[in-house]
């Protein structure tokens, strides 16, 4: 009797397993049907701009910073202003769907494969980009930019849409960066004049401070962290610091395809790269760096530091100790009054430059994925926010209110640091997601107006932005994308943080040995296919 | 019990089917109706194609896994982190155990037991930042010896440290929760058992070991074949909180490289594959050690 309940519970279990598989199954090729069928339909429902029929819900992503005090990012004083005024116009609800800033891109990977990813989505990462047009998800958005988009197409020009093209097809709409610097290294010139040092001009010379640094400890606290660092799984490098190794005789050649994108990726190859990291594991034996740097995963911990006024130098994003979040600097001047950092040049190369790599002249893709039914609706939203008065608004507020116009640029008045007009990063980028920095439709009312948007480090900004311009190089710009590295990037991108994890941790002796083994490692587990397809890409861009 | 109908029994016990239907429903809806996505690994997956019209790849996913020297390490790495967690982590509850029952003192052992289970209800995530700033090479403990006049210990930067904070803090975290099994199996214990051996001269250790040790041993036997069977699946939570890029080549483990391999690059019919491939070693291990301890005379699960 037992036996025959058991078999009937099974018998049912079975049936029931084979009916949800059908049902999964057909369920999804339904879909798979209505999905297409939007897509090739958008360009004719298009047809009439000025008159929208029935009410439609624009979805688009934004990113959610976590920023302490942020207000509900899908009802707040900017989401209003766009559907006060966007959608008045066009009959429509735009709506935001949030996605975490630092996951952003498995998030997004989630939400395309599960078809819920919002009408607008966007990304930095290029690889992530070139894997959804292979595999069919992303709308050529060439026609309706044709459509729908003139200002839009205007405003970028074609410049910047070529970042946006696969095979040919406009895939993406790139958005504009107007501040293309990257990095910055920042010093403690309180301790410097402490000690009666200059400021360091040369690799060297940086040594040598540092070591003074931790010997002298001028700032008088406890664990001095002469150079501060923390190694970023995600983004893992070593900042501008690896170009004083860096030979400045490089051919077009190597520069195209060695350092493709060295602020995010160790170039291992290039030469002189194991020199630099050579130089970090030099200063980390002699205890010149923050000993936390491979536990700190998330930086958290540095910024702890440098708040604390322990830290003598660092490197970081140009602007990062004045970015209001975490608010670095402003924390260091409270808890460490008379404390100054400033951004120093020392990382002078054979040649007495002090070349930085920076951005592309483009910021994130902007995708409309397939199943998407608004891909019109999308371009003219963009072509919306390309208005300048709509710009104006989205980055800096209400004139009057918000912000005043000094000299033609927006200075603001503080209304938009916290509650309902809090913005969760400068300028609202995160809103304004066509323009990567403040755009004032004029490079030159951009970089007067790009140092306002820091309240209270103004004259420091401005300095800032001049330093990490000095020698200011982008990265080679290649029409073909790199398939390898879009399929490598992730491993490559943790095996780099690995390797120089050990390699900074290495006994010095041990250094050149190591070095060779984990390069041959990272050569053989992908880094040599990435590095293939960038010559051959580099060499039919180039026709030879 | 002649051959009543399916229905007999059904009317018969009709309550406790009910009961049964929340437990089978979720059984279909989370751990069967997922098996349907298991052709992922064998297929070219395209997000956007959906599972069902993705085409085939004839094995290439395997092929690819199967060459991959991270995917050999992580597979390593696992088998020895909990091969560790077995050897050092699966006495552990049973020694604490032993010690809680022999406390005479019943307010004494309810603390101790209330907090000795509090550990079981903190998040990784959390714990990860307790371990960092405990054991990092600036940490608290570390700053202590330090003060004391000792050589900072490397427990989280050097990778055979790593392992023993990685086993210490799991055993820390679990030790206490995995009492009560063994607990509740003490309780069924004849307690004639003990006076006789009393009468009989045996000493505490003596009852022990020749009363509470075989008195759990079903216990005992039952939760190692369970272990055994999981030695390839491994949390993700403790080791991704715990390690860092310095102990990657012994604390990347199969977990963590499916997250970072099929979600984080978004290949997943690679993350399928090797999920697969690691269900069937543990089905492999749970078989075959049910297997033998049926051969040793102790009573599987099934």
């Amino acid at each position: 009797m037992k036996v025959g309940a058991s078999r009937w519970i099974s018998m049912a279990l079975a049936t029931l397993m084979i009916v949800s598989t059908l049902a999964a199954c057909s369920s999804n090729g339904a879909n798979k049907s209505s999905d297409t069928e939007p897509a090739s339909s958008t360009p004719g429902n298009t047809a009439s701009d000025s008159a929208p029929k029935e009410h439609r819900t624009l979805t688009v992503e934004v990113f959610d910073r976590g920023k302490p005090g942020q207000p509900d990012l899908n009802n707040n004083y900017w989401t209003k202003y766009i559907n006060d005024n966007f959608g008045k116009q066009y009959n429509a609800t735009v709506k935001f769907v949030t996605v975490p800033r630092s996951q952003e891109v498995e998030k997004l990977n989630v939400l395309m494969a599960s078809s819920d990813a919002p009408d607008i989505v966007f990304t930095y990462d290029a690889g992530t980009v070139y894997k959804f047009s292979q595999q069919g998800g992303l709308t050529d958005l060439g026609p309706v930019l044709e459509q729908h988009g003139t200002d839009l197409v205007n405003y970028l020009g074609e410049e910047i849409l070529k970042y946006g093209k696969i095979d040919g097809k406009q895939y993406a709409i790139p958005g504009k960066r107007t501040v293309l610097a990257g990095f910055n290294t920042f010093i403690r010139k309180d301790w410097l004049d402490k000690l009666s040092l200059p400021v360091p001009t040369t690799a060297e010379q940086f040594y040598d401070t540092m070591v003074a640094f931790k010997e002298k400890n001028p700032g008088n606290v406890t664990g001095v962290i002469p150079f501060g660092y923390s190694l970023n799984s995600a983004t893992p490098g070593l900042g501008d610091l690896i170009e004083a190794f860096k030979p400045s005789n490089l051919t077009e050649q190597q520069f195209a395809t060695l350092q493709p994108n060295s602020v995010r990726t160790p170039p291992w190859t290039m030469p002189g790269y194991d020199k630099a990291v050579q130089f970090m594991n030099k200063m980390f034996n002699e205890g010149l760096i923050s000993p936390n740097f491979t536990t700190d995963k998330d930086g958290k911990q540095l910024d702890a530091d440098i708040s604390n006024g322990k830290v003598g130098a660092f490197s970081t994003n140009w602007d990062g100790p004045y970015r209001t979040a975490p608010g670095n600097y402003t924390n260091l001047k409270t808890n460490v009054p008379g404390a100054e950092l400033i951004p120093i040049n020392p990382w002078q190369n054979d040649a007495g430059k002090h070349p930085k790599q920076g951005y592309s002249p483009n910021g994130m893709f902007i995708l409309v994925p397939t199943f998407s039914k608004n891909a019109d609706l999308a371009v003219q939203y963009l072509n919306w926010m390309v208005d300048p008065k709509n710009t104006l608004f989205l980055q800096n507020g209400e004139e009057g209110v918000d912000f005043n116009m000094v000299n033609g640029v927006p200075v603001q008045t503080g209304t938009t640091t916290s509650g309902d007009k809090m913005m969760t990063v400068a300028n609202n980028l995160d809103y304004d997601i066509l323009s990567n920095g403040i755009e004032l439709g004029d490079p030159q009312k951009n970089a007067a107006a790009i140092s306002a948007g820091y309240p209270g480090f103004e004259k420091e900004v401005e300095e800032a932005l001049k330093v990490a311009m000095t020698d200011y190089y982008a990265p080679y710009y290649f029409s073909i994308p790199n398939s390898a590295e879009a399929k490598y990037h992730g491993q490559l991108t943790s095996l780099s943080a690995q390797m120089l994890a050990k390699l900074i941790f290495a006994k010095p002796a041990e250094f050149d040995g190591l070095y060779k083994t984990l390069v041959e490692q990272y050569m053989e587990q992908g880094g040599k296919a990435v590095e293939d397809e960038f010559i051959k890409n580099y060499e039919t861009q180039n026709g030879q | 019990m002649g051959n009543k109908g399916v229905m007999y029994y059904i009317k018969h016990d009709y309550l406790l089917y009910f009961m049964l239907i929340v437990p089978v429903v979720y059984l279909l809806a989370f751990k069967y109706a997922p098996l349907y996505g298991i052709q992922i690994a064998f297929k070219d997956y395209n997000i956007f194609q959906g599972i069902h019209a993705s085409p085939w790849n004839h094995f290439e996913t395997f092929n690819e896994i199967f060459s991959s020297r991270q995917f050999f390490q992580a597979v390593r790495n696992t088998l020895v982190l909990n091969g560790l967690d077995l050897i050092v982590g699966f006495p552990a509850p049973i020694i604490l155990a032993i010690l809680l029952n022999e406390l005479v003192w019943t307010r004494y052992k309810k603390v101790s037991q209330t907090i000795l289970y509090l550990p079981h209800f903190l998040s990784w995530v959390i714990i990860g930042g307790i371990v960092a700033q405990l054991f990092s090479p600036t940490g608290m403990l570390n700053s202590l010896i330090v003060d004391l006049g000792g050589h900072g210990l490397p427990f989280l930067t050097d990778k055979y440290a790593w392992v023993g904070t990685y086993i210490l803090v799991g055993i820390w975290q679990n030790a206490g929760w995995g009492t009560i099994l063994y607990l509740a199996a003490m309780t069924g214990i004849d307690n004639q058992l003990y006076e006789a051996a009393e009468a009989d001269g045996a000493g505490r250790f003596r009852k022990i070991w020749h009363i509470t040790l075989p008195g759990i041993r079903p216990t005992i036997v039952i939760l190692m074949i369970l272990q055994l069977g999981n030695i390839m699946a491994i949390n993700f939570d403790r080791p991704f909180n715990i390690q860092n890029n310095l102990v990657m080549d012994y604390g990347d483990v199969i977990s963590t490289y499916v997250y970072r391999v099929g979600i984080q690059s978004a290949d997943f019919s690679l993350g399928t594959a090797i999920g697969l491939f690691q269900s069937v070693i543990c089905l492999i291990f749970l078989l075959s050690s049910n297997y033998i301890s049926r051969k040793l005379g102790d009573d599987g699960i099934w």
